[in-house]
């Protein structure tokens, strides 16, 4: 019997009455379920210095001037911890922070009421199980412009824009961060104590980011490295607790 | 109540189970590397993927297939040209590998840069040499075609294209692309026998190149310096550009043999033409290096009969089933 004769028999044996019920079944448990959960907002913000970082923005910087066109990086495998053990773990976690996106700045998670937690945990960066899965959807769909195309393996962080810093003739800068593979593994954990708030504000310091380039020397980097490692590691620095 | 929750799961889990006519591992071969887990074949997917890798809309103008460099009737390579347009900017041109039991296949490009066949199709589409287009214009461009809403809603449920639901219907297609049906795969059937000329190229390739060209696939998966010469003009040095570990300079992925009468011309750089040319190479070319293979770095000695021998060993493993295949031949699917 192929597959499908046999979906359209239990199809046929199923009847529209039971599925009604089991809707309302679903429905219900949803309902009683929503009473014991509390609602956690995760928000990124991105700054330079003590300004909200505005994209094509002019900001002063060093001896110069810059400006942002780009800022994109993964976040993923968010966890919340007490006393260092794990109280809460987001499932599928990943998500794509966006700066010319106000939407992918802001994550919520449906938590046990009154769960209390003291450290979020969350990877700057996608895992190497993840980028050698194959094709995935969501946030981490290819076309969400974070995956390289002539090597395989997604772009943890992307930052590009101008700055009369750089030595090449349109002033351009351009850092695609990101590599799964030893000994080029760009991943970062990063870890804040928090206190148990619903909306916890995480700031993202775009100037100390840059200050850890030397745009005068290096203006892009387009491929996994040890100096995107490096770079990598420095950047998770750049995320505090508001 | 519970039961019928068991059946819905049972319901959920059929509709999306494999069809196992669509994908068969052949007898005595190891299990295949993709996971199918994440993909199950489908015959309207494995369509999906079928009109895909034969449209030239997955180029910018509109010009360019997949199968514009992977013909079916060269097993899927480039018969026209010696190097097809590079993948990599930065490195020279390289010659379009043959599509062939892909499914067994833990990475792809003549270096590896790929390290799963859905992301594959990523590097012709974006590449400017190639396709120069990219995916996100690609699946914006296919949401407007009737034709593939159709397609993606028989494949998938929902007519809306993304890029993870592209990519793993040309995987689809890619992975029906079995070769095994050779006068090599009968013989080791026992359905028919070998020619006294074939047995003793044999017997000379279990020898000489079956550490590489492992059977039943003829590779081993892995990477080798087989010993050609670099060309100062490409100055390519395969592994080496992904891993930078000098241990891999000039290393390239060791490419299955099957259909190799189809496939020229040969290496990653397409430098020969004819199979004559290749066993020249390995017996009085092989270029020393700090990498060479450690089964080359001895004189292979073959007389002139026992290469022609081990040429007509080569010939069996010639699969005209597969080159002639009605489903992997151009659907000629027009839309408008
Ligand atoms: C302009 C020619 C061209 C086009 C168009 C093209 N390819 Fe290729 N293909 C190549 C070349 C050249 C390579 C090897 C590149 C390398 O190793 O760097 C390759 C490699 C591959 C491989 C890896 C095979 C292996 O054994 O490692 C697959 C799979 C593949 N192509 C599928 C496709 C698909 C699917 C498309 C359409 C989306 C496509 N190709 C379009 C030229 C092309
Ligand atoms: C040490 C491993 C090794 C051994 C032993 C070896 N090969 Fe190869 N072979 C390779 C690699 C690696 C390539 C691809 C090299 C490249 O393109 O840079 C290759 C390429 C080929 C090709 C071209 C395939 C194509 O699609 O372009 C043929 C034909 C071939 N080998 C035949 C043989 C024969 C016949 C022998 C035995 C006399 C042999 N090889 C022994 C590793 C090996």
């Amino acid at each position: 019997m192929t597959n499908y004769k046999f979906i359209q028999i239990i199809k046929q044996l199923l009847g529209k009455k039971y599925l009604a019920a089991v809707v309302f079944l679903c429905l219900q448990c949803a309902v009683l379920n929503s009473q014991n959960k509390n609602e956690i907002k995760v928000v990124f913000q991105p700054f330079f210095g003590s300004y909200p970082l505005i994209l094509d923005s002019t900001y002063v910087f060093e001896n110069g001037q810059i400006e942002f066109s780009t800022l994109k990086f993964y976040i993923s495998n968010l966890q919340f911890l007490k006393n260092e053990k794990i109280v809460f773990k987001e499932s599928n976690s990943f998500h794509l922070f966006d700066a010319s996106n106000i939407k992918s700045q802001n994550f919520t998670f449906t938590i046990p009421k009154g769960l209390l937690f003291t450290e979020l945990n969350f990877n700057f960066g996608i895992d190497s199980l993840t980028n050698t899965s194959g094709a995935m959807g969501g946030d981490l769909d290819p076309t969400k412009g974070m995956y390289w195309t002539w090597q395989s393996g997604y772009v943890n962080f992307k930052i590009e824009g101008t700055s009369s810093l750089c030595n090449n003739k349109r002033k351009e800068f351009q850092f695609h961060l990101g590599g799964y593979q030893f000994p080029f593994s760009a991943l970062q954990k990063i870890s804040l104590d928090v206190e148990s708030k619903n909306t916890l504000v995480i700031y993202v310091d775009v100037k100390k980011i840059m200050e850890t380039f030397n745009l005068s020397s290096i203006d892009h980097i387009m491929s996994p490295s040890s100096e995107a490692v490096r770079l990598s590691y420095l950047i998770s620095q750049c995320f505090s607790l508001k | 109540m519970k039961v019928l929750k068991y059946i819905f799961f049972i319901v959920i889990s059929l509709s999306f189970a494999q069809h196992d006519d669509l994908f068969i591992t052949p007898k005595n071969w190891p299990k295949p590397v993709y996971n199918f887990t994440n993909n199950a074949l489908t015959k309207s997917k494995v369509e999906l993927g079928r009109v895909l890798f034969y449209d030239p809309i997955l180029s910018k103008d509109n010009t360019i297939s997949c199968a514009s460099c992977h013909s079916p009737f060269s097993a899927f390579t480039h018969i026209d040209h010696a190097l097809s347009h590079g993948i990599h900017d930065s490195i020279g041109a390289r010659n379009s590998p043959a599509l062939i039991n892909l499914a067994w296949q833990k990475t792809f490009m003549w270096d590896g840069a790929i390290n799963n066949l859905d992301m594959q199709a990523l590097a012709p589409i974006t590449h400017k040499a190639e396709m120069a287009n990219d995916i996100k214009s690609l699946v914006q461009k296919l949401n407007t075609i009737k034709l593939y809403k159709h397609l993606f809603k028989d494949a998938f449920g929902d007519s809306i294209a993304t890029g993870e639901k592209t990519l793993k219907a040309i995987s689809q297609f890619l992975l029906t692309l079995i070769s095994s049906n050779a006068k090599y795969d009968r013989v080791m059937k026992k359905q028919e026998i070998f020619t006294s000329q074939e047995i003793n190229g044999y017997r000379l390739f279990q020898k000489h190149c079956n550490t590489c060209h492992k059977e039943p696939l003829f590779t081993t998966n892995d990477f080798a310096n087989n010993g050609l010469s670099i060309d100062t003009l490409l100055n390519d040095y395969g592994r080496f550009i992904i891993t930078k570990n000098p241990s891999d300079s000039l290393k390239f992925k060791i490419p299955t043999l099957r259909n190799i009468e189809f496939t020229f011309p040969y290496m990653h750089d397409g430098r020969f033409k004819k199979l004559s040319q290749v066993m020249t190479h390995y017996t009085s070319q092989i270029q020393s290096s700090k990498t060479l293979a450690s089964e080359l770095k001895q004189k292979i000695t073959l007389t002139s009969n026992e290469k022609v021998d081990i040429i007509a060993f080569l010939i069996t493993l010639s699969d005209r089933e597969f080159v002639f295949d009605k489903r992997f031949a151009d659907p000629y699917i027009k839309y408008n």
